[in-house]
């Protein structure tokens, strides 16, 4: 850098500039405004108690770089790196927020493959190198809904020891809810972003982290907190994918290339 | 965290602290409905300043007359510690003047690739971002920029 330059950047930290408004506060109140009328653009936006959702959730790691859970004061730590898919985001922070480890999986309802096929607005995909699931629900949340598919503990898929399964697939369509759900991991955790036959990729792992979703119908999103174990997320074509369990990274990526 | 740095840039962009306000908030607000839009790998500190600067411009378009760049050198932050001496701080007070004078006297694209590239400390992309204009581009405005002020301040001192 030259004098010239280095007398530059000296003058810009001397100089008097315009005292910085309280941005954050101003843009955390329009954010939680209800969103203007408009024309419905069916299953293009999340609904409304979504996107307010979202707003509390997101408006501070714009503003701060931190606090994502504005409702929960103890919850204000740094987010240190942030990664998005679509259908997806995960931060990592200097602590992880208080989570239980959820026993019972809230999944939606029972059903068979063959009829999620007709309930869902996408065709569900299934881990062929896992076989057939040994349960297959269907949720509601996401617009074109939620399929989730349960194994039971197998040779490369151990227990997770919480809920007792050796994979938990889910799957929804990430363009039609960009931020459904989101991860919160420690420093502990690794996070390396993966392509997998060409498609993005986030493998999670090492330390347990936060999953939550951010669901329609509540204000807010930290009532789905869990812990959660090893997981891939994959962006398939217009679909997010899930593969969470105690597997290993490259069992991980078999399954993903199984899907089908 | 990023608050000082977004209204500084629309600061230096509309010269009002108002507009420049509502350019901040707007960009916020906007930043965070693209969020989902926003891509891992990606900094984020020039895309948030993209959308802050987009906005700041938007409100310069039609605007009037515009403040000086900066008003003046805040009297509580000398460059180190020590108290000059009278005839020290009446030199360092007219150089910083003459330079604040000589970058009022450049043309507006270059005036602001030298504010936010040096007076706000942005990385060249940081700078690139809320110019919205490549790289190269901020290169050759800063060159530019700088060789006058070289020859300005010259003649000043001259």
């Amino acid at each position: 850098m030259t004098e010239l330059e280095q007398r530059l950047t000296q003058l810009g930290r001397e100089l008097d500039w315009p005292e910085t408004p309280d941005l954050e506060s101003r843009v955390r109140a329009r954010l939680a405004e209800p969103a203007p009328a408009r024309a419905p653009r069916r299953h293009l936006l999340p609904p409304a108690g979504l996107r307010r959702s979202l707003a509390l959730a997101l408006v501070a790691l714009l503003v701060l770089a931190g606090g994502v859970f504005a409702a929960v004061p103890s919850v204000r730590d740094s987010v240190l790196e942030f990664f998005g898919l679509q259908g997806a985001t995960v931060e990592r922070r200097t602590e992880l927020p208080t989570a239980p480890e959820l026993r019972v999986l809230q999944l939606g309802q029972r059903t068979t493959l063959d009829a999620a096929a007709g309930e869902l607005g996408f065709t569900p995909l299934v881990p062929r190198a896992a076989g057939r699931p040994d349960g297959v629900f269907v949720g509601t949340g996401p617009p074109g809904g939620e399929l989730s598919l349960i194994y039971a503990p197998a040779p490369g898929m151990p227990s997770t020891g919480s809920a007792g399964l050796g994979l938990l697939v889910g799957e929804f369509r990430g363009d039609l809810a960009p931020d459904y759900f989101g991860k919160i991991a420690g420093q502990a955790t690794s996070i390396e972003r993966l392509s997998v036959d060409g498609q993005r990729a986030i493998w999670i792992a090492g330390a347990p982290h936060v999953f939550f979703y951010r669901p329609p119908d509540s204000e807010f999103a930290e009532t789905e907190l869990r812990l959660a174990h090893n997981v891939l997320l994959l962006e398939h074509d217009n679909l997010l994918v899930r593969l969470e369990g105690s597997f290993s990274r490259e069992r991980a990526i078999e399954l993903a290339r199984s899907l089908e | 965290m990023h608050q000082t740095i977004a209204f500084r840039t629309a600061w230096v962009i509309t010269r009002s602290a108002a507009d420049a306000e509502e350019a901040a908030q707007d960009g916020f607000v906007k930043a965070h409905a693209a969020l989902a839009r926003f891509r891992e790998g990606s900094p984020f500190r020039p895309w948030l300043l993209a959308i802050v600067a987009n906005e700041a411009r938007n409100r310069v378009r039609g605007a009037g007359r515009r403040a000086r760049l900066v008003q003046r050198v805040a009297e509580e932050r000398r460059p180190d510690d020590a108290v000059p001496s009278p005839e020290a701080a009446l030199l360092d007070s007219e150089q910083r003047d003459e330079l604040l004078a000589a970058i009022e006297r450049l043309p507006e694209p270059a005036r602001e690739a030298i504010a936010c590239r040096y007076l706000l400390d942005l990385s060249e992309e940081e700078t690139a971002a809320a110019l919205d204009c490549p790289r190269g581009t901020v290169k050759s405005r800063l060159s530019r920029a700088l060789e006058r002020l070289r020859v300005e301040l010259a003649e000043v001192e001259a």
